[in-house]
């Protein structure tokens, strides 16, 4: 049944990649025809290779708008090559783009070509449209002159030829996955996420271009430069953020190895939180939120004495009191980090119950009901604390850690919160904890007879560095919106 | 000291652009057939603008916030007609700002050296853009946007230059730094400058053709850059505090003398500035001096403390823990050979001990003898030069002599 599924998709694709791979090519065949190639050539080649350079490198503003100056490139050209080789000199431009070096390196045919014939056809639909808005706004004597009075609204046709290239493209993808892959995706809500970048660019290219068309090549190392530093910093930030969330996961991650018991703690409580995050809708920005603050919430009990985490024994009322006050460190410790003021809150309050009773960080109140982030955590760190060996007890099974979890719903969970884990969790196949039934009186007894086998703690699958493939397109074949 | 000679010097250069306002205009009216009016209006305009510009400023890599003045002024290099109108313009645009950043100082965070720095630039560039703009254009050889264009670069590049030497100079007035360490710390900046030329040559060249949308097309593609440019400064803050509260973990365990890496890295950072070091390397030292005893949060395990370690062990253990987190293996290197001699019995110099290791050797062990051991600064330097043996590298000694005098503690 499934093999079938897949031997359909196999067929399918293929058919797909031929009609695209005819479609870009006669497209390009009749533009062959029709118009003459850019001259100089210099300028064209010029122009392939940012569009090349930007169609691979995607610059990410934030974390919902990935803008790719590509299309704000094409637009340029467009301008700059004159009526007689717009849709030619563009059409062929965006044919160089659809190898990518990872196309080549996983010898990838289906993406490269349906993306040859969706790109080839968007620019040339998109870029016609802007030869023939230019005709009007020129009028007839002589079509593609720029004048102060005409910046503006060939400013205003790029930016419209813009956005039909991106419907374009989006029809053309959403196409190919609901033949492909069934179902399939909501291409207006992403169009309609992309409208306003879209405009911009090509409000922007066609600007660019008609700078171009004035002031003739000397304007172009000025617009390469101011584009090429802008590209830079934004690289810079965005390798220097990743360093960031990557020190401080591997640094924590090493200050914990350090502890057998605790070794990985913090990454599946992180692995878990993420879980119920996603389960309940999170956007990018709350999921990351959330993720930091998993990360954090134990740094404080580096600060404890070693002995008062290991005892097996019941705590007495001062190591009780060091034991809680590792959510007094984490404040004391990361609230100069101005960036991560947010979660610290949300993790010096994961020992806070539902009820409001528990014990509160500094900035929680106590009585009321902690937020939803910490609510979350505080679900997660149980449950792993419950399913992992520690030095008075041995790990207990998945099965018991959800009736616990089950148990204190209401007073110190949160039930929704306990529900969706459940469910999640279980969906997802994994198990974690002692792979068969055990008390926890039993586990207790064993700890002191010398059975808390660390080995048998629970499977890592959480790393810290990969996280952000969420919000990267995917790598698998599924063809996806370029330039989006 | 040094503040009320960057003081006076700012005064000075303030009334000399008064009078260098009053002469160009004398100057100019000389020339004119029109009336004042019609000469004065550009100069005005031009003044305005540059001025507005200015205040608006631009974090650049060194840490120093560039202002955008200069831009503005590169439009009106191109723009004005005659050397008069310029020099005016860019005189009294620069009395202005002066006079805005002092009654703004606090908000606009600009001191007396930045107005010295950038002043002296400003006036530079305008000079080199109108020589090198009148010989290309006598010669012909190019058509008039690429004159332009190549006038800005090679004008530009000398403003660059010496708009480094003057913060060098500045730099130097102002505190215990290495001029080669200003020097270095201002060639950082290239990419933000280069951006900002450019967007002022693109507005200079488009404006005559374009009108208003000149404006557009040199604010928007900038914009992008400086937004990168602003959220990369503020990362790199973020990034520095995140280190900074990492590395107290083991004082906040108890396990290491409170404040003492803090310390260590303020004081190591003084004397890696002092001697001259790339900004590049003093970044990584700072990041390997807070975070040398990290690896004292493995004392937290009774069994170790009772089978005993050596300084060895610490560095190495901090160093394993710091090679965990990604893009911080050289500052993992540094601290593993941070209790490594400078020199071995027969060996003058240990070549293989990185100098950044060497700083926070001497930093760290000042910074026990003052609190730990509660030695006055004197005794405590003293100790330092008792290790010359083999401890203590005496070029770093003496370096930190100079930064304790510099500081006050000691007087030599």
């Amino acid at each position: 049944m499934f093999q079938d599924e897949l031997t359909r998709q196999e067929r399918e694709k293929k058919r797909i990649a031929v009609i695209f791979a005819a479609l870009g090519a006669s497209v390009l065949g009749v533009l062959f025809f029709v118009q003459s190639f850019p001259q100089p050539f210099w300028l064209w080649a010029v122009f392939a290779l940012a569009f090349v350079f930007f169609e691979w490198n995607a610059v990410e503003v934030n974390e919902k708008l990935f803008a790719s100056p590509s299309i704000m490139v094409m637009m340029t050209a467009a301008v700059a090559f004159g009526p007689e080789s717009a849709v030619l000199g563009t059409a062929t431009m965006a044919a160089m783009a659809i190898l990518t070096p990872a196309d080549v390196r996983e010898r990838r045919w289906f993406q490269p070509s349906v993306n040859f014939g969706q790109l080839v056809t968007s620019a040339a639909v998109s870029i016609g449209l802007l030869a023939f808005l230019m005709a009007r706004i020129g009028g007839s004597v002589d079509p593609w002159t720029v004048s102060t009075s005409t910046v503006g609204l060939i400013a205003l046709a790029a930016g419209l030829a813009a956005v039909v290239d991106g419907i374009v493209n989006l029809s053309l993808v959403s196409f190919i996955v609901r033949r492909v892959y069934g179902g399939g995706m909501n291409a207006w809500s992403h169009m309609v996420q992309l409208v306003v970048p879209y405009v911009g660019m090509g409000f922007l290219g066609g600007l660019l271009g008609a700078t171009y068309l004035l002031v003739g090549p000397a304007s172009l190392p000025l617009i390469a430069i101011v584009f090429f530093t802008g590209y830079m910093a934004f690289e810079s930030y965005a390798g220097l953020r990743e360093a960031q969330l990557s020190t401080l996961a591997g640094f924590i991650k090493a200050l914990e190895a350090k502890d057998l018991y605790t070794r990985g703690h913090t990454e599946r409580v992180a692995y878990f939180s993420n879980m119920i995050g996603q389960h309940l809708g999170f956007n990018g920005t709350q999921l990351e939120r959330l993720r930091w603050a998993a990360l954090i919430h134990d740094v404080g009990k580096l600060a404890v004495p070693r002995e008062v985490i290991r005892k097996k024994s019941r705590l007495t009322e001062s190591e009780y009191e060091e034991m809680q006050g590792h959510v007094h460190h984490v404040e004391d410790l990361l609230s100069e980090v101005e960036f991560l003021r947010p979660m610290v809150e949300i993790a010096s309050n994961h020992h806070a119950h539902f009820d409001g009773n528990g014990y509160h960080g500094s900035s929680g109140d106590s009585g009321h009901t902690p937020s939803l982030e910490a609510r979350i955590l505080a679900v997660a760190d149980s449950f792993d604390a419950m399913t992992s060996t520690r030095s008075y007890r041995v790990a207990l099974s998945q099965e018991y850690a959800f009736a616990e979890l089950r148990r204190f719903a209401g007073t110190q969970f949160d039930p929704e919160i306990v529900e969706a884990f459940v469910e999640v969790l279980t969906a997802s196949g994994e198990q974690y904890g002692s792979p068969v039934e055990i008390s926890e009186d039993e586990a207790r007894r064993r700890a002191e007879h010398g059975f808390g086998d660390i080995s048998n703690t629970a499977r890592m699958k959480y790393d810290p560095s990969t996280q952000r493939a969420d919000r990267r397109p995917s790598e698998s074949e599924e063809p996806e919106a370029r330039r989006g | 000291m040094a503040e009320v000679r960057l003081r006076t010097l700012s005064i000075v250069a303030w009334i000399g652009l008064l009078i260098g306002a009053v002469a160009f205009t004398a100057s100019g009216l000389g020339q004119t057939n029109g009336s004042v009016l019609d000469w004065f209006v550009p100069v005005l305009v031009w003044a305005t603008a540059i001025t507005v510009v200015s205040i608006i400023t631009v974090p650049a890599p060194s840490g120093s916030r560039l202002s955008l003045g200069i831009g503005a002024a590169v439009a009106a290099s191109i723009l004005t007609t005659d050397h008069a109108t310029l020099g005016a313009a860019i005189c009294l645009a620069l009395a202005a700002t002066g006079v805005v950043e002092r009654n703004l100082s606090t908000t606009l965070n600009r001191t007396d050296g930045d107005f010295l720095t950038d002043g002296v630039g400003m006036a530079t560039y305008a000079m080199a853009y109108l020589v090198v703009y009148q010989a290309l254009s006598e010669r012909h050889t190019l058509d008039p946007s690429w004159t332009v264009v190549v006038g800005v670069a090679v004008a530009g590049t000398l403003w660059f230059v010496v708009r480094a030497l003057v913060a060098a100079f500045v730099g130097l007035e102002r505190s215990d730094l290495a001029g080669r360490y200003l020097w270095l710390l201002a060639l950082e900046d290239w990419a933000v400058v280069v951006s900002i030329f450019a967007a002022g040559t693109l507005f200079g060249l488009t404006w005559p053709l374009m009108g208003a949308w000149a404006l557009a097309v040199a604010i928007l593609p900038y914009a992008f850059g400086h937004l990168a440019f602003e959220r990369y400064h503020s990362t790199r803050v973020t990034y520095g505090q995140t280190i900074r509260a990492l590395a107290q973990i083991p004082e906040v365990a108890g396990l290491a003398p409170s404040g003492h890496s803090t310390r260590t890295a303020d004081l190591a950072v003084a004397i890696a500035q002092e001697m001259g070091l790339h900004p590049n390397q003093v970044v990584e030292l700072e990041y390997a001096a807070l975070m040398h005893d990290v690896g004292r949060i493995t004392l937290n395990e009774p069994a170790i403390v009772k089978a005993g370690y050596t300084d060895e062990d610490i560095a190495r253990w901090g160093s394993q823990i710091i090679a965990e987190a990604p893009y911080l293996e050289h500052v993992s290197s540094l601290v593993a050979q941070q209790h490594r001699p400078y020199r071995s019995p027969g060996v003058e110099m240990d070549p293989d001990v990185p100098i950044a290791s060497k700083i926070i050797k001497v930093a760290s062990a000042y910074d026990d003898a003052r609190t730990a051991m509660g030695l006055s600064p004197i005794e405590s330097l003293e100790r330092i030069h008792q290790g010359y043996a083999y401890e203590y590298d005496p070029h770093i000694g003496s370096s930190l002599r100079r930064v304790l005098v510099f500081r006050g503690e000691i007087t030599f």
